[in-house]
């Protein structure tokens, strides 16, 4: 009997212990306002301090609302992942979702329909191709916050060195360019330098890297916008044959393990004369002590045999969950955040690109950002991913063609029997 | 002298192996360390260098801007209350859980021992994710608060293994001592705290460091269970959510410089409990 | 009558020492672990809410069947002889993608092979779980081996009395400490293709190579990298183990036999390793559980380029969402997990038995 009695008494004490541990934090989230709207947003240092402006400054202007800044992972699978369990459990703990430009088809169901906001008539000053993007069974799902598009980095000074006086306007010129330089700076002495660098991973980054090349040949968009699956054809062979033909001459063996920062990095240090990356390195590469700041130079990514090139469409949007206790009150939070002030805002103190033409002519935002004005036609003709087509099966879509065209990069197959695969694969996913 | 020659080369190889052991588990966290003390210049330069050296001139220099970085960072200093809080709550329940269940698998007699053994053990058989799901929606229905439910959450992988060492050990004490304390009029309870359970000790400690570490690192739960309570989130989540000025980059540097300030206190509580660890042996007594 | 009431009481108080670990299985295992064996018999969608319907055994179906299938060799109409496959350079053999059925599931090849003269091509309905399983499961036994080798040697050290053996012990256990999700990027960035990554600096000093090896996308290296990590890892949770186990041998025995003059290697086969023998039992089971379900390594090192078993239940369920597939790979890989830890009870002589 007295064994029972020890036994109870180290339960009870241990479980009030651990109850009473933390029951302290639980009072404090629950405290709240009238009424209180969660947005889930990166945790990335700028990116979360203007969101939190962005919050504050809607607070001194509704003062019944309070609003509160999630951090999220900014590893984008975890924060899927995180999204998908409140979907799972229908919560309505977050109100406004961050959502990548690749999700809205697969998670259309959860999200409010803003056009019954309202939505449809600031709509219209966006990108389409974004807003096409974003719109689900004729239903927008999401409004564009900032966007992203593929871009070529390049070395001002080595092309001067070399005796090049355009930036290489075709695939063609780039190996060529590429070759040179590669060669005259080990010459010189880099051993580590390489001609052109790029996210050759087995990742979604392969993806966008993969699109622009098959793009750029004419090669199509994987499932076109009817949902015609048109990969399996020779020029897209051929895109891919190409690049797995950089592998181990303009680009290191590695690439083929490379994200974006592997690229970043390599470029950043000065060992590499090309670049595919986001916009995002251009600010990096310019602060003061980067060893290539003023030495380099973006442009358009090259042209393929269709005579154009391409560039993957990126970028951010916002949603409204349809679980939220307070959707209107919620939509509003979330036309304001993606509102031209606040875009203009985001442009001129963080180089965030505005998804509303108009801020791409707006002389403020071109004084801070000189770069934009020369590549409104990039953004405006980015390349969308076939995300809203293959809805609710995109990321294994997406699977299906990277991990094909790693096989082609690593040698493991020929560009035609990977397109071939890809597309039976896909026929049988989404048929 | 042929014996003490062979004596010789066999402290050679000892020594030897001790130096190739150490340079293996060690090496990593020396370059976790250099590499937290590097500016992202230094990181990315070529060839990379063993000690923090100037790209340009190539002189030895040392930054502590990833630690400022790190201790500025409030949700980290927080995350290592709450790691600390949670971890120890987990291996306090699991070591008394464990202690219970071990001495009754391992030293009494009843129907379903095996049987026992293999269902705590299967609490531990699915991949985390298949089963955080299933928990979540536990957790919610419950509304079980966020550090509690990671406690709570942690056990799964916790109890089953202090369960099964801690039997593993019982077993081996002699049945006779149990006997032994029967016979003086002792409960088996009894017998169980006063002779038993202080023989385990250098066990309860093995298994509690071992244990302390797991709960310390846990990830996916941690992430999924603090996502709305932002005050409860423990290190490896607040670790995650680093990330640098500008969306995709990778502040490499200040990542490492947490990782060297999270393992110092599990080593200064390695370090504390060392001694016990060893404590059943007569020091120098098994020679090799 | 009196050793019958002890039985009895004993048998009570088992009961009560169990409740504690019996609620909390009760409480938190219990309905998710039972909802993964439901849920994989299901087509449940993650996430969604699109209707769940029972489907059998049809995931199952999908994610094991195999097929093993004869190709034809193909000739040259010119020649007679057999043609050579322009992009691999090898003689030339019927496409597998054309002949392997594709109804109810297509398969795809995973590898193909000679034998007896003949080419084969080996299929799955999905050869990305296939691989998985494999690699797992070459990953989990090279490194369970590698660590329970390195483990005992340092345990074996680790106990002596030698000057520095406290800051060594702490030493020791550095690796476990760091948390996974960490170190993992910490070695991806030692493995670095270029020289910004430390084993291309050793490598291309010693000479070996010119300092641009991919070690984590080659294919010879790829899986060893992985089996490094974890050996790094979890050699010291072995040691940890293996040290407490090693102490509970009674001194007496081990001067009794040094007396007898028994070699080091007799001491070890007949004394040390039967006394930890229980020790080593349990710390193989949970080393086996832990890399039989190894994730974050994965998932952070290799992207999607190959897949642990957990990774690929973790990506079907997250970007596919497809929680009943998903379900089912957890339950193929509690089923592995089952029999290898029924294969060490059974050749230990039981975990009841001494």
């Amino acid at each position: 009997m007295r064994t029972t009695k020890v036994l109870a008494l180290c339960l009870v004490l241990l479980l009030a212990g651990t109850f009473s541990i933390t029951a302290g934090g639980q009072q404090e989230a629950e405290e709240a306002g009238p009424i209180t709207l969660t947005v889930a947003a990166g945790a990335v240092g700028q990116e979360l301090v203007l969101a939190k402006e962005a919050a504050t400054a809607y607070m001194s202007m509704n003062p019944d609302v309070e609003v509160i800044v999630l951090e999220t992972p900014d590893l984008t699978t975890d924060r899927l992942g995180l999204y998908l369990q409140y979907f799972e459990a229908q919560s309505g703990v977050v109100d406004i979702y961050q959502i990548d430009v690749i999700w809205p088809g697969d998670i259309a169901e959860h999200l409010v329909d803003l056009n019954q906001y309202g939505a449809a008539s600031v709509a219209a000053d966006h990108f389409p191709a974004i807003i096409e993007n974003n719109t689900v069974d004729g239903k927008l799902v999401a409004m564009p916050w900032f966007t992203d598009a593929g871009l070529l980095y390049y070395r001002a000074d080595l092309m001067e060195k070399y005796g090049f006086s355009e930036p290489p306007a075709t695939w063609d010129d780039l190996e060529m360019i590429a070759e040179k330089v590669q060669a005259g700076e080990r010459a010189a002495g880099n051993q580590d330098f390489w001609g052109f660098v790029w996210q050759g991973n087995s990742y979604e980054g392969l993806t966008c890297d993969a699109l622009e090349w098959v793009v750029s040949m004419g090669g199509g968009n994987i499932v076109e916008p009817d949902g015609e699956i048109t990969i399996n054809n020779p020029k897209a062979a051929k895109a891919l044959d190409m690049a797995a033909g950089w592998v181990g001459t303009i680009s290191p063996e590695g690439v083929t393990g490379f994200g974006e920062e592997d690229a970043r990095n390599m470029f950043q240090a000065g060992n590499a004369m090309f670049m595919r990356n986001w916009p995002y390195a251009y600010s990096l590469g310019n602060a003061p002590d980067s060893a290539i700041s003023g030495k380099f130079d973006v442009v358009p990514l090259p042209a393929g045999d269709s005579g154009r090139g391409a560039a993957a469409l990126g970028g951010w949007q916002l949603a409204a969950s349809k679980y939220s206790e307070n959707v209107e009150e919620a939509v509003d939070l979330l036309m304001y955040m993606t509102s031209y002030e606040e875009q203009k805002r985001r442009a001129i103190v963080g180089s965030y690109n505005p998804t509303i033409k108009g801020l791409y002519s707006d002389a403020e935002v071109l004084e801070a950002t000189p770069f934009f004005g020369s590549l409104y036609d990039v953004f405006v003709n980015a390349a969308a991913r076939p995300s809203t087509v293959t809805a609710p099966n995109y990321a294994e879509a997406s699977k299906i063609f990277f991990s094909n065209a790693h096989d082609v990069l690593t040698g493991k197959q020929s560009g035609a029997v990977a397109v071939r695969n890809m597309a039976l694969d896909i026929e049988d996913l989404i048929k | 002298m042929i014996n003490k020659k062979s004596k010789l080369a066999g402290q050679i190889i000892f020594w030897l192996l001790i130096v190739v052991m150490f340079i293996y588990l060690v090496f990593p966290f020396y370059w976790t360390i250099v590499t937290s003390l590097k500016t992202e210049n230094q990181l990315i330069m070529t060839p990379a260098t063993f000690i923090p050296r100037d790209p340009v001139t190539k002189d030895i220099s040392i930054t502590f801007q990833n630690y400022g970085a790190v201790f500025r960072n409030d949700t980290f200093v927080r995350g290592i209350m709450n790691s600390a809080i949670v971890s120890f709550s987990v291996t306090v329940l699991a070591l008394v859980f464990g202690s219970f269940g071990a001495f009754a698998l391992g030293k009494l007699r009843f129907r379903g021992r095996t049987f026992s053994l293999y269902l705590i053990l299967s609490m531990t058989m699915f991949p985390q994710i298949s089963v955080l799901t299933g928990l979540y929606a536990v957790i919610r229905a419950l509304s079980i608060p966020a550090r509690t439910s990671m406690i709570l959450s942690y056990m799964l992988f916790t109890l089953p293994f202090t369960i099964w060492v801690m039997t593993s050990f019982f077993k081996k004490l002699p049945d006779s001592l149990l006997q032994a304390a029967n016979v003086d009029g002792a409960t088996s309870f009894q017998a169980f705290y006063m002779v038993l359970l202080p023989l385990t000790v250098p066990a309860m400690v093995t298994t509690g460091l071992l244990a302390f570490i797991a709960a310390w690192n846990e990830y996916l739960f941690a992430l999924t269970f603090t996502s709305i309570q932002s005050s409860a989130r423990t290190v490896p989540v607040a670790m995650a959510l680093f990330s640098g000025e500008i969306a995709r980059q990778e502040p490499f540097g200040e990542i490492m410089a947490a990782s060297v300030i999270v393992t110092l206190p599990l080593l200064v509580l390695v370090y504390i409990f060392q001694k016990r660890l060893v404590e059943g042996l007569t020091a120098g007594a098994v020679k090799g | 009558m009196s050793q019958h009431r002890l039985e009895r009481s004993e048998q009570k108080l088992a009961m009560l020492l169990l409740i504690p670990s019996f609620l909390v299985i009760f409480l938190i295992a219990f309905y998710p672990l039972g909802s993964v064996f439901v849920t994989s018999f299901t087509n449940r969608t993650f996430a969604s809410s699109v209707e769940t319907e029972t489907v059998g055994f049809d995931n199952y179906r999908k994610l094991l069947s195999l097929k093993i299938m004869k190709l034809e060799p193909i000739f040259d109409p010119d020649t007679g002889l057999q043609a050579i496959d322009d992009f691999s350079g090898e003689p030339a053999y019927q496409d597998p993608i054309d002949l392997l059925p594709r109804d109810p599931f297509r398969y795809k090849p995973l590898r193909e092979f000679d034998l007896f003269g003949t080419r084969y091509v080996y299929a799955a309905t999905d050869p990305k779980f296939i691989q998985s399983i494999e690699d797992t499961l070459f990953f989990t036994l090279t490194s369970v081996i590698l660590e329970t080798i390195f483990g005992m040697m340092i345990a074996l050290i680790m106990i002596k009395n030698f000057p520095g053996r406290g800051g060594l012990r702490v030493a020791m256990l550095v690796p476990w400490a760091i948390p996974t999700a960490v170190s993992s990027r910490m070695w991806e960035w030692m493995f670095a293709s270029t020289r910004v990554g430390v084993f291309n600096v050793i490598a291309q000093w010693m000479g070996y190579t010119d300092g641009q090896f991919p070690f984590l996308t080659d294919a010879s290296t790829q899986i060893w990298a992985m089996i490094a990590i974890d050996v790094w890892k979890t050699t010291p949770f072995m040691a940890l183990l293996l040290m407490a186990g090693l102490q509970t041998i009674p001194m007496e025995v081990y001067e009794a036999a040094y007396i007898d003059g028994c070699g080091a290697i007799r001491r070890f086969t007949k004394i040390t390793m039967p006394l930890v023998k229980h020790t080593l039992l349990v710390a193989l089971v949970f080393r086996t559980l832990d890399a039989l379900r190894v994730f974050d390594l994965f998932q952070i090192v290799f992207a999607q380029k190959r897949y642990s078993m957990a990774s690929f239940s973790y990506y079907q369920l997250i970007d596919n969402k497809m929680m009943g597939y998903s379900s089912a790979a957890s339950v193929v890989i509690f089923f592995i997990i089952l029999f290898f830890i029924l294969l060490y009870t059974k050749i230990s002589g039981g975990i009841q038995n001494d």
